[in-house]
């Protein structure tokens, strides 16, 4: 069997009387892209940071490319390319001389990987780095740990602040870097990105994995959140239509001429697609609801994790 | 390979722009200063002013030897804007070197790129250390030069000690700096340390000039091991010397060691 690019044992972190990461246990095969997600909040920095050693874990191990990332030190963290969950980058210094900055403590970067990393993304290196957009900056981050080509590529929220088109790039870059034989491992608090690019996914929330598995044996495309709009009908139509294939949280009211419905769907589309179809749409919205939302709903009652009910008493406590 | 020394280097050329401005700046007190011995220290005229102030108020500036070359440039340059400036600008850079990186998200990214705790505390001090030396180095080139012109009579192997002992008291208030900075993570603790540092140095060493029963405190004063024996009038006092030095050193150490153990929050 070959070794885990990561294995956590029990990992803990805490920060003061706040725990962040309970007794997390990670495993990530070489050559996968392995999703964390979790709402903010859940622990995904924490545990990507230990990882790095830019925080030492409370108690537990971590085995990184087969090392302790302490014992490993700066040997180990040129075999990795970080993306931190905050990116912030400052100064007058030009993103090419950043850029040169940081393949020089890490190791050598190929010539031409640079600009045609900064070509695919739209970005131009030859401005001072603080006078880049959210975005651009985030740019910069992408190409600064993916120049090198590192065995192990550790991303915290990687597409936050870049526009569909740079994100769909960005996708790409990863199923290459898998493809290459690295492994990725990459938190999102975006459902549909780890959905898009990973082989397997860990879910966490309040610093516990609720959740790990294949993607597809998830569950997590199964819940959708619909808001229509329709005409020519009756709300009483439309009621009855919809109750009838079992959907949640259905609320129909009349504005004007236009029948007005938001439901909550936990299974298959299909009939509440062609359900609305029998009416007049004048406009139709199917929307992910946001992670925490879902992550509760799949994965807070089953058996071996968490209720939901825990989960609120532990908020009440902390409040 | 990774290439040497990335973290001095970076250091270095985010800096030049302040570095030159710093030097531009001692230049100008120099030349403001300097060139005025002949006419106001030089002839008498000083001296008799400062018998009319108070006598505290003479040993607390340091001014009780203005009338002499070395006393001007002393009290002056060496003792006062000199390092008041180079004070400054080594807490600046002490307390940004780590305090300031890991507040701005650069130190987590360098570090994650493989640059070593140690190294990064070793080359941010070392990165320190060779901007004042700079400093002091210009200082002491100008000195040099406008000793003929402004009349001072100054021995230039003497000149080149006030310096050594210039950049050692300074680097202690930036090693201070860094050390806090490396312990904390707060960049105002830095800063404050940093400027601390400087600030009670020079009090406890003006008090030991006007208190008979205060002399003790020179034991304590950066301040009073840099300048207490003249070196700008009788040459280097390596006492004085080692023990910024030894300070210092043992301060970057502390940073370095603080780093190693600590988590990085930013």
């Amino acid at each position: 069997m070959t070794t885990p690019a990561i294995r956590t044992a029990e990992l803990r972190k805490r920060f003061g009387s706040r725990t962040a990461v309970h007794d997390l246990e990670l495993v990530v095969e070489p050559g996968t892209v392995f999703g964390l997600i979790g709402p903010n909040g859940a622990g995904k920095t924490t545990t990507l940071r230990m990882l790095l050693d830019i925080i030492r874990p409370t108690s537990g191990t971590a085995r990184v490319l087969g090392v302790d990332p302490r014992a490993g030190g700066a040997a180990l963290r040129r075999r990795i390319g970080f993306i931190p969950g905050e990116l912030r980058l400052e100064g007058r210094v030009k993103g090419r001389a950043l850029l040169r900055h940081y393949a020089g403590i890490s190791g050598p970067v190929e010539p031409g990987t640079i600009d045609s990393l900064a070509e695919r993304l739209g970005l131009d290196l030859s401005r001072p780095v603080r006078s880049l957009s959210k975005g651009n900056k985030q740019k910069l981050g992408l190409v600064q740990a993916f120049m090198h080509r590192p065995e192990l590529l550790v991303l915290d929220e990687p597409t936050s602040g870049l526009d569909p088109l740079v994100q769909r790039e960005f996708l790409t870059m990863v199923r290459e870097a898998r493809d290459n034989g690295q492994t990725v491992l990459l938190s999102s608090h975006v459902l549909s990105e780890i959905q898009q690019a990973a082989d397997a996914v860990a879910v966490l929330s309040q610093g516990r994995v609720v959740a790990k598995g294949p993607v597809a044996s998830l569950r997590l495309a199964g819940i959708r959140r619909i808001r229509a709009g329709l005409t020519r009908t009756t709300e009483q139509a439309v009621s009855v239509g919809l109750s009838r294939l079992g959907v949640d949280d259905l609320d129909v009211h009349t504005v004007g001429d236009v029948v007005r419905v938001t439901a909550t769907i936990g299974g298959d589309i299909d009939g509440v697609v062609k359900e609305l179809a029998r009416h007049q749409i004048v406009d139709l919205a199917v929307e992910e609801p946001d992670l925490e939302e879902s992550v509760l709903s799949l994965y807070g009652d089953s058996r071996e994790n968490p209720t939901p009910r825990v989960t609120d008493a532990e908020r009440a406590d902390r409040a | 390979m990774p290439e040497p020394l990335p973290v001095f280097r970076r250091a270095l050329s985010e800096s030049w722009r302040s570095l030159l401005g710093w030097s531009v700046g001692i230049a100008a007190a120099l030349l403001l200063y300097l060139p005025l011995f002949p006419s106001i220290g030089g002839n008498g005229q000083m001296q008799q002013m400062l018998e009319t102030l108070p006598p505290e108020l003479v040993k607390t500036l340091g001014y009780e030897q203005i009338g002499t070359g070395a006393g001007y440039a002393q009290g002056t340059f060496f003792g006062l804007i000199g390092f008041l400036l180079l004070t400054i600008a080594a807490t600046a850079w002490g307390s940004a070197a780590i305090a300031g990186a890991e507040e701005t998200g650069k130190l987590e990214l360098a570090l994650a790129h493989g640059a070593g705790r140690v190294q990064y505390a070793l080359e941010s001090a070392l990165a320190i250390l060779v901007r004042l030396v700079w400093l002091g180095g210009v200082g002491a080139l100008l000195v040099i030069a406008l000793d003929g012109p402004s009349k001072l009579g100054l021995d230039p192997g003497n000149v080149l000690a006030a310096s050594a002992a210039l950049v050692g008291l300074t680097m202690l208030s930036g090693a201070f700096a860094l050390a806090v900075g490396a312990l904390t993570g707060r960049r105002s603790f830095a800063t404050a340390a940093g400027a601390g540092v400087a600030v009670l140095g020079y009090v406890t060493n003006a008090i030991a000039n006007q208190v008979e029963d205060a002399q003790w405190l020179r034991s304590v004063s950066p301040y009073a091991w840099a300048y207490r024996e003249n070196p700008i009038a009788d040459g280097a006092d390596w006492a004085g010397l080692g023990l910024l030095w030894g300070v210092s050193a043992l301060l970057v150490a502390v940073a370095a060691l603080a780093l190693r153990r600590r988590d990085i929050t930013g």
